[in-house]
């Protein structure tokens, strides 16, 4: 009986005592993180918007995957980002243009709100007009102004109208040669 | 005009402090004075500079920032967040019970106000119970919080209001012992007493005079976490599993209410902490004796309130810098380290400090 | 506490529902438990919040966007989403994956393992209450996901993976990093054991609490850390070696249980902070010898169709045994993709685990068992 009461008490004891030592050396731990002392022990978080410690896109690497954007004069509307889009959030009409090997995009809208970033119509680009730019900013106050317009519009009356004339023009040109 | 005397007579000494000369206004009229006088100033500042600090120690442990939007590095953040809670309110209609637990609640925290050593020339209520009075209200304090809790219709609001009630039993035990044990050495519970038996140098402080009061000063330190539920120790409002418990219900106004009440609980512990074991406000000798021919009360009141404050919100960081690096502990572990290490020890304690006082009285 | 028929007479029982979204949880999933006083008597589990219809969504896509769903799979280990599908994919397809996109793959799984472990730590520090080594951790962490940006582009969802290899090459100077980021991480592994694995508080909390048996884990086929700190010997990459681990030299860390119990709370903490540093043995490994070649197989063009068939690939992912049924009739989209997710085996024993321990434990019980109630739902 004698052992086990001495035993309990040492047991006791011993417990307190751990206790105590860890909670001094965890704070201990924490205490040149006061103080800054060292190269890793610097503050980690950026104030932003803060113009002077927050990143830019200049900043990101090479291949980070930001906001895309398409350049109309390239695309040439084949619609494989379309097809490939595992959110389906692109969306493209076009239609032929002012002779028959130009294509006309007048719309290419991208979803912004849908988009899931993951590259996939960047890799099928032929044209490499679809490109992943590194801007990370694209919050908005409205559904509406999360899609992003790339197409060149609609095509007007008048257009049209000139691109007949175009057409009869070179047609003639051919019949004339 | 007797009884009269006697009911300004300890509101004499609070007037001179604060430069009124007292007439033949009623007494109470400078009490109530001085009670929102000691909350307007002392408190509420102390509680917004706290709050601040805590966030921006936090931050700087944890290798962040902290606030620094709100005014230049951050210093306005307490007033915004004030602002922010006040603006919310909740639709709900709240029925009689809630209403009168919450101002049991408030009552008994705040009507320590008139206790509160804040210095020599400014105590209020200077009696030979004086030390005795915040146990009465901390315990009143966890009845209330305990019938808010049980008078919800929720689980963690029941379970929340158990909890805090085991708490507050188990930490009154151990901190009125290590109480006894201070009294014993200073040979009474006046806070005057109590601190003109400290001086001015760390050496002189209570803590250090004996090694009996060494272990009495951590025991009160941590059966004052427990009684009144601080970090560390707070496992009866837990946020984890019961969502804050007794609080889980309260939005807004409410809200700050209660949450302000658990800083003012935090603070009362800590001045009184100072006062009885961290030399009080006890500028040096010199110094004192030397306001007190020039008759200037003022400065002395603000000079000693200012220094016992400095210590207090020492004590607080430290507080609160072992709370942010450690576990919470779980409220059974709470109430068996309470029962099982701090009465022990601080039995121990009183045998030991008795002892000494006696050996040394011969 | 078995329940048993005396359980109905017994109206002292408080029930409470908790969910889907509670302090106490994990991830979005209700639990319905009756409390007697503080302890659990009886829970009941519901899952399904986070039922997004993944494996319906693969069969509409064509195989390439498929990959992009595989990666959501677990939105924090998501190359092991990918992964999987890659090598059941691969293995109908017979293609042999080229020696440089196999260290790649290699590389990005192991980190990935690192990562899902190190917010492991996040999760049960917030569980205990300790809030300093939440932030450590995460600043560790965030170097991870800065490697994940520069080799692939983005932090989270890499789909990075494509069938026969990887989609792009290293970048220069990533090799150099990982093993930079691994030594770092050495460095603070010591930090966080002084700072909280041995912290008094946390081993009263975690020790004893929440022990695994055996038992329980043969009958519900869990697998992974929570299982070999039970003591059961079991890993993937020793089982059945994919992706070259026969190759490497690494050793499968087993439950001590130095705090108290083997299978408890602190020892599935600890196994998972010593796979950590296998982990990291890997990475040295494999980044030592990556050799020259391609990064894709050449037998996998543009516009890739799995030819019929079907093909079972199971790997060890940092939750446990990661399965994918795929199965193809030769079109171009998915005939049927199925996932086995660890997580699911794990959900079915909370249950039984959670009976008997206090109220005050379940968040700690909860967030040990590492449950991915996103995979788990898919």
């Amino acid at each position: 009986m004698r052992f086990s009461v001495f035993s309990q008490l040492a047991l006791y004891i011993r417990d307190v005592s751990l206790g105590v030592w860890s909670i001094f050396e965890s704070c201990f731990t924490a205490f040149p993180y006061l103080f800054r002392w060292g190269d890793l022990r610097k503050e980690v978080t950026e104030g932003y918007p803060d113009p002077v410690s927050s990143k830019t896109a200049d900043d990101l690497p090479p291949r980070s995957r930001g906001l895309l954007f398409n350049d109309i004069d390239r695309c040439t509307g084949c619609r494989e980002c379309e097809r490939s889009c595992p959110a389906q959030c692109i969306h493209i009409e076009e239609e032929p243009g002012a002779d028959a090997s130009k294509i006309w995009v007048s719309v290419f809208d991208i979803d912004f709100a849908q988009c899931i970033f993951c590259g996939l119509c960047v890799d099928v680009c032929q044209p490499a007009s679809l490109i992943h730019t590194r801007q990370y900013e694209g919050a908005a106050y409205s559904l509406s102004d999360l899609v992003a317009s790339f197409g060149r519009g609609q095509v007007t009356a008048e257009q049209r109208a000139k691109w007949a004339a175009l057409r009869q023009l070179s047609e003639s040109d051919e019949v004339t040669l | 005009m007797n009884t009269g005397n006697d009911q300004i007579s300890w509101i004499v000494s609070w007037c001179r402090a604060i430069g009124l000369t007292p007439s033949n206004t009623p007494p109470w009229l400078y009490a109530l004075l001085a009670l929102l006088c000691t909350f307007c100033f002392v408190v509420v500042p102390s509680g917004a500079f706290i709050s601040y600090l805590d966030r921006k120690l936090s931050a700087d442990l944890q290798a962040r920032v902290g606030p620094n939007r709100a005014g230049p590095g951050g210093l306005f953040q307490p007033f915004a967040d004030i602002l922010k809670l006040l603006q919310k309110d909740t639709q709900k209609q709240w029925g009689w019970r809630e209403n009168f637990w919450l101002s049991v609640h408030t009552m008994a925290l705040y009507s320590t106000l008139a206790v509160l050593p804040l210095g020599s020339v400014a105590l209020l209520v200077d009696t030979e119970m004086s030390a005795f009075l915040p146990f009465w209200s901390a315990l009143v304090l966890g009845l209330g919080t305990m019938l808010l809790g049980l008078s919800q219709e929720s689980v963690p609001g029941w379970f929340g209001g158990i909890r805090v009630a085991a708490q507050t039993l188990a930490g009154s035990f151990p901190a009125l012992v290590a109480l006894l044990c201070v009294g014993i050495r200073a040979g009474g519970f006046r806070w005057s007493v109590l601190a003109n038996s400290q001086g001015f140098s760390p050496w002189s402080w209570a803590v250090f005079a004996n090694p009996f009061l060494l272990v009495a000063f951590f025991i009160f330190v941590m059966s004052g976490l427990v009684l009144l539920a601080i970090a560390p120790l707070d496992g009866g409002l837990s946020m984890s599993d019961i969502h804050g418990g007794v609080s889980s219900h309260l939005f807004g106004r409410r809200l700050s209410l209660f949450r302000f009440g658990r800083f003012y609980g935090f603070f009362l512990w800590s001045v009184i902490t100072v006062v009885l074991f961290l030399g009080a406000w006890r500028l040096p000798n010199g110094f004192t004796h030397g306001l007190l021919r020039l008759e200037a009360y003022s400065v002395l009141a603000v000079f000693e309130l200012v220094w016992l404050l400095l210590k207090t919100f020492t004590l607080m960081l430290l507080i609160v810098w072992i709370s942010r690096v450690n576990t919470r502990s779980r409220v059974d572990q709470i109430t068996d380290f309470s029962w099982k290490v701090l009465s022990p020890f601080s039995l121990l304690a009183l045998v030991g400090a008795s002892i000494w006082a006696g050996w040394r009285a011969f | 506490m078995k329940r048993n028929s005396n359980d109905f007479f017994k109206t002292d029982l408080t029930t409470w529902e908790i969910g889907p979204y509670h302090g106490s949880l994990p991830a979005p999933m209700r639990l319905k438990l009756s409390l007697d006083g503080e302890i659990i008597a009886s829970c009941q589990i519901e899952t399904g919040f986070l039922h997004r219809g993944l494996e319906k969504a693969c069969e509409l896509h064509s195989w390439k966007s498929v990959i992009a769903y595989a990666d959501h799979l677990d939105p924090e280990a998501a190359v092991f989403g990918e992964l999987v599908l890659c090598l059941g994919v691969e293995e109908i397809g017979e293609i042999v994956v080229p020696a440089r996109a196999q260290c790649i793959r290699v590389i990005l799984a192991e980190l990935t393992r690192i990562s899902s472990h190190l917010a492991y730590i996040v999760r049960i520090a917030r569980a205990v209450g300790s809030e300093t080594i939440i932030h450590y951790v995460l600043r560790d962490r965030e170097r991870i996901l800065d490697l994940f940006e520069l080799l692939t582009g983005a932090r989270f969802s890499l789909n990075f993976l494509r069938f026969g290899g990887v989609c792009a090459d290293v970048t220069d100077g990533f090799i150099e990093r990982v093993l930079e980021v691994c030594e770092m991480i050495r460095i603070r592994m010591k930090e966080y054991n002084d700072l909280f694995t041995f912290n008094h508080g946390f081993l009263k909390r975690s020790a004893f609490v929440g022990t695994l048996p055996t038992s329980l884990i043969r009958a519900c086929g869990m697998t992974g850390p929570n299982a070999r700190a039970s003591g059961v010997n079991f890993d993937v990459r020793k089982e059945t070696p994919y992706m070259g681990y026969d190759e490497l030299e690494f050793q499968i860390p087993l439950g001590q249980g130095e705090g108290g119990n083997i299978g408890d709370v602190h020892d599935r903490f600890l196994l998972r902070l010593r796979e950590i540093s296998q982990s990291m043995e890997i990475l040295k490994q494999v980044a030592d010898r990556v050799p020259a070649g391609d990064f894709i197989s050449s037998k996998v063009e543009k516009d890739y169709v799995v030819p019929p068939g079907e093909a079972y690939a199971r790997i060890e992912s940092s939750r446990g045994l990661l399965g994918c049924h795929v199965v193809s009739d030769g079109k171009e989209k998915p005939s049927r993709v199925q996932f086995r997710p660890p997580s699911l085996a794990h959900l079915m024993a909370v249950p039984e685990l959670v009976e008997g321990i206090r109220i005050e434990d379940l968040p700690v019980v909860l967030a040990s068992l590492d449950l991915g109630v996103a995979e788990a739902d898919r």
